[in-house]
This record gives structure tokens, sequence and C-alpha cells, in this order.
């Protein structure tokens, strides 16, 4: 690459220099926007919509979500992830019928003719193999998605609920308790974490509930640190103070009027969890210390498979091409959100 | 910057102790004993043998005995491998470990660093894309997947590098890996790492080049190579420096998958059959020593921080 340095100088003039102009337009017309609408959700969410506002019809008014639904459209790597996403969920939900109307298998059948039971490539009967159980590969990964996706789902949900009560009582109540309690954060991050979670599981009989409370626990960290840095710049807004002046109590003014307000980062931070927690299953899984037979999940299937991957390829490629696609499209989905729901905050 | 290491250095002994009390606490909690076999024993045997190993004493006076071995750090016998101490076990396997994991962070640390560099000097160009889609797939490829493929491309058909096991090579009395054998496993072991750090490098690096101090840089005839060496990446690499600590704690758990996979003997499947086996001793030996060395790195991370950006004084 002998014009490197030429390209690079030239380039950097051209590109990166009116980019900045045009993120910083963007934010000018967006921010007046973001924050009236911010306002506006906080204090008129009623009374017992918390939870459900985002599908609510009374959002229909707000700029926010229409503005950031804009911004995600014109977003193709974030639409095209949500598109496989969804098919990937509709796949595990209903696939496992069809495959079972169409050749007969679910993910535990084992043929009954005896020459049947061998690991067979990819046929028109099984699109994706069978193992060496005879076992179709196709009804294992559909069932294994359900598994995944479940633990990906509830987990996150577990760290959601920790992270935001934590972050929000830390972030409103400030002074000595917040900074008690961002301490025991940074002291937790610091700890290797994942070791305590795999000598938890390694330790103690095996449950799907105990492995979504270990990576729920796991992934609060950072949830708690953005929420309570959201509920730090919101605290001292004026429809806080109107609702403490006229005698709400504390836990309702975090609940009703902090924790709406944070919704954004959180639901973005919330899908660029799932992938994540995900993947730490698999991990577990191929440890053997995630989800137990006969249950399976993608973890299960791809290490199971990696094990046999000189003989029979397909028995991982496909699980592993999956499970990849699977997070791919999330983590897309999850930083076209950020994107399009906080336009000041382009992270990575 | 002298008071700042001597405190943060007593943050890290109550750290260790929080890791090791919790630790202990759920291998006590836990059910099942390392003796325990399917036919189980006679009672008196039992009997004999928890007498042997204090099973049955207090807690607090297990658990000060504990903190004796912590203090001097020796844990005594493993209970699994009757033979062995801990300390033989950790000597023996904690350097293939820490070769594969540093080894990893590094290669990552410096195709990250480029790539995210030259993805943010060139924003929006088709090498901007493509390399940013491969840090996506990086960090979507379980590790374990990625490691067969490698196995199967370089060392079964290729026949380029081994598919697993270690050796090591005597250099002039020092210990050295073979570094055949190293290669595939640090690579596997860094594909996530090195994902994640292109991406904040670029992003740190996007942020930073709109800043005025590189307008200044530039006005004042810098040539493109010193705004973005000497000015730019020293503000763009942050986010990525700080990234270092959480990364270390999850190279833990990735190195021991990635041992599995490639059949080192490393520390993690002791670590894991430590637990499997009740093998208090060894667990807890284990648990310390990664804390431990986890938390020195972190240290070692806000100090480098400190020299790296210069508007934060200790």
């Amino acid at each position: 690459m002998p014009d490197l340095p030429d390209t690079t100088s030239s380039r950097t003039e051209e590109t990166t220099l009116p980019a900045p102009s045009e993120a910083v337009a963007t934010n000018e017309i967006n921010l007046p926007e973001a924050m009236a609408a911010d306002q506006l959700y906080g204090t008129a969410p009623p009374a017992d919509s918390i939870g459900q506002e985002t599908t609510g019809g009374y959002l229909e008014g707000t700029s926010l979500w229409r503005d950031a639904w804009k911004r995600l459209k014109k977003n193709k790597l974030a639409m095209v992830g949500g598109v496989v996403t969804l098919i990937i969920i509709f796949a595990s939900l209903f696939g496992p019928y069809i495959v079972k109307a169409y050749n007969g298998f679910d993910y535990a059948t084992i043929p009954a003719e005896r020459e049947l039971i061998e690991a067979r490539p990819p046929s028109l009967l099984h699109p994706m193999g069978t193992d060496p159980q005879g076992r179709d590969i196709l009804a294992r990964v559909l069932y294994g998605g359900r598994i995944s996706l479940m633990v990906g789902i509830i987990s996150t949900f577990v760290s959601l609920l920790i992270g935001v009560t934590y972050g929000s009582v830390a972030g409103y109540l400030g002074g000595r308790i917040d900074s008690v309690m961002m301490r025991v954060v940074d002291v937790l991050f610091a700890i290797p974490y994942m070791m305590l979670v795999i000598v938890l599981l390694a330790l103690f009989e095996k449950s799907l509930f105990l492995l979504f409370a270990a990576l729920g626990a796991v992934s609060w960290l950072t949830m708690a640190r953005i929420v309570r840095g959201q509920v730090l710049s919101l605290k001292h807004q004026e429809f806080v103070e109107a609702a403490r002046s006229i005698g709400v109590p504390t836990w309702k003014i975090i609940l009703r009027h902090l924790v709406p307000n944070t919704l954004s980062p959180v639901i973005v931070y919330a899908t660029l969890t799932v992938p994540s927690v995900m993947l730490q299953e698999a991990f577990l899984s191929y440890l053997g210390l995630g989800v137990q037979a006969p249950l399976s999940s993608w973890g299960t299937l791809a290490s199971e498979g990696a094990q046999n991957i000189a003989i029979f390829p397909w028995m991982m490629i496909f699980p592993g091409v999956v499970m990849a696609l699977t997070l791919f499209s999330l983590n897309f989905v999850g930083d076209g959100l950020r994107d399009a729901l906080d336009p000041q905050m382009r992270k990575s | 910057m002298f008071s700042f290491i001597v405190r943060r250095l007593l943050v890290i002994l109550p750290m260790v102790l929080i890791v090791i009390t919790i630790a202990w606490a759920l291998i006590r909690l836990a059910p099942g004993d390392f003796y325990a076999t399917e036919r189980g024993l006679p009672p008196a045997v039992e009997k004999n043998i928890r007498a042997k190993y204090g099973l049955d004493d207090a807690w607090y006076i297990q658990y000060g005995k504990l903190m004796r071995q912590l203090a001097v750090l020796d844990f005594g016998f493993s209970r699994k491998y009757q033979e062995q101490t801990v300390n033989e076990i950790l000597r023996r396997t904690l350097p293939v470990s820490i070769w594969v994991g540093l080894s990893a962070y590094l290669i990552a640390l410096v195709l990250g660093l480029t790539f995210g560099t030259i993805a943010a000097l060139r924003q929006n160009s088709a090498l901007d894309y493509s390399s940013m889609a491969a840090a996506m797939l990086g960090i979507s490829m379980p590790n374990f997947v990625l490691g067969p493929i490698l196995v199967l491309v370089f060392a079964l058909t290729l026949f380029w590098l081994p598919p697993g096991r270690w050796e090591w090579v005597e250099v002039g009395g020092i210990y050295l890996p073979n570094i055949k054998y190293l290669i595939l496993p640090a690579i596997t072991l860094s594909a996530v790492y090195m994902a994640y750090i292109a991406r904040l490098t670029r992003a740190g690096m996007l942020e930073v080049l709109r800043k005025d101090y590189i307008r200044t840089a530039r006005a004042k005839g810098l040539s493109e190579r010193q705004v973005v060496f000497r000015h730019a990446l020293r503000g763009g690499i942050l986010p990525v420096v700080s990234y270092t600590g959480p990364a270390l704690a999850f190279l833990v758990a990735g190195t021991v998958v990635v041992e599995r996979v490639f059949a080192l003997p490393g520390l993690g499947n002791y670590f894991i059959n430590a637990a499997l086996n009740r093998d208090a001793p060894l667990l807890l030996g284990i648990t310390a020593f990664i804390a431990i060395v986890v938390l020195v790195f972190n240290l070692l991370v806000d100090i480098a921080y400190a020299y790296i950006d210069p508007r934060i004084r200790y």
C-alpha cells in the first residue's frame, strides 16, 4: 500500500470533517424535541402503565419514539438484523411442528430402524443431516433455539430488574449512599465474575433457574451504571421537583417518573445484553455446566458438534452458524437502536 | 502517584478476601463431599476422613485455617490429586494459561488497534464497513466454534499446525512454549477481544478526530502521521484501556474454554474439576491466584491510564 499516507490525508479531510458537522446538525434538530418528549413522558404516564408504555397507544403523539423509528428504518443493517431475528424467533417457536409434520422427527426422536441410527450428511429428508443417534439436527437446532432465546431473554430480564432498581435507587438517593453503592459496583466489576459463576454452576445441581439467576447476576453491573447516570441527570428537573413538592413518596418518584425516562438507553443496553448472555450460556454449556440433557441449546449442540468436527462437520456447522447469525443480527439491532434512540451517544 | 498505588494495593486485599470468601461459602453450602462415592462409605471410614480434614470443625475454625493459608499463599495438598500440593499444580499449569491469555490479549490489542484506527481514518469506506462487519462476526462467534474451525482448516486440512496439546522448549535454562502449539489457541482466544478493541478504537478515534486540538494540530501543519499517532491515538485508545479490566476477567473464562478445545494442560480443567470434585483446597487456591492476577492487572491498567491521559492526576 504505497499510497496509504496520501489517501488518508485527503480522505480524512473530505469525509470525517463533513460527518461531524452533520452529526452536530442532527443533534441540534433532534435534541429539543427529544427533551420535550422526555419531559412530557415523565409527567404524563398514567398511573398503571409502567412497563407497557412502549406498546401503549399514548406514545403516538410523542416524537422521540417516532423519530427513533424513522432513523432505525434508514439503518439497513439494523432492519435486516431485526427481520432475521424475527424469522429465527418464529422458526424456533413454530419450526419444530413443521419439521415434525415433514419428517416425523422432534428433538429427541431416534429412528426405529437400526441402520438409520448413524450420522448422515444433509439430505432432502434431513436438511441439516443427523447426529450419531440418528436424530434430526434441524429439529434439534430449532428446539435449541427456544432454550437459547429463553435463556437470553429471561437472564436479560433478571439483569434489568437488578440493574435498574440498583442504579435508580443509587442515583436518586445520591450522597453517601450513592457513593457506597457505586463503590460496590466498581469492586464487583474487577472481580473475575465468570469464575464465580462457573463455581456456582459446578457445585450446585444444575437447573435452568440457577442458570438464569447466575447469568442475570453477572450482567447487571453496566445496566446499573447507565441507569444511575441517567437518573442523576434527571432528578433535578422540574417534573421531579414537582412530584416531590406534592408529596409523592420516593419509591413512586423512582418508579413512575425516573425509571420510564431511562427507558431508551435501557432498551438499547438490554438488546445488546441478550446476545452476550446467550454467548455466555453457550460457554457454560460447552463446559458441561449450562443446559443439561435431554434439553439442548445451541451451545450444547455446537459443543457436541465441535467434538465431531473432523468426521461429521455438519453437526457443528449448522448450530454454530445459526447461533452466530442470531447473535450477529441481535448485535446489529442493538447498535441500530442505540444510534436511533440516542443520537448524541454514538459510541461503539 | 505513589500514594495512589499504595491505596489501590490496599484495596486489592479486601477484594481478594471477598472473592475467596464467596467461593468458600459456595463450596461449603454445596451438597456432596470430595470423598463421596456411588456406593457410599462405611460410617467409620467417613468419620475418620471428616476428622482428618477437620470437616466437622466449626465454620470459624475452618475459615480461620483458610485465612492462614491465604496469608502464606499455601493451600496444602489437593484432595483429589492426593500426592500434589495446590502450589505444585499451579506452578505446572498457570504458566500455560498465562502464556495463552497474554499472547491472545497482545494479538487482540495490536490488530484491534490497527483495524480500529484504519476504520476510523477511512470512515464509511469499504475498508471501514468490512472490518466492522468482521469485528461483529468476531463478537458473535463463540470461541469454541471458531477453535474447531481453525483446527479443521490449519491442522487437519493444511497440516500447518498441530491440532492441540502443548510443548515447552528450553532456551538457555528458561522454558518457553513451542510457538507452533501456541498460535491456534491464542488466535482463537483473541478473536472476541480483537473485535471489541477494534470497535472501541474506531469509536474513540472518531470522537477524538473531531476535537479542537486535532484541528489545531492540523493547522500547525503537522503531518497526518503525527496528528494520528501523536495526538489522536492517545485520546482515542482511552476506552480501550478502560475495557482492559473487564476483558481480563472474561479472558479467564475464555481461557478455560480454549484450553479444553485444544487439550492444553492449563489451569482451566483443574478449575472446573476442582469444583465438580469438591476439591476445596485446589478450588480456593486457583480462585485466589486468578483473583490476585486479575486485580493486579487492573491496577496496572489504572496506572497506564494515568500515563496515557494527561488530564488524570492521582
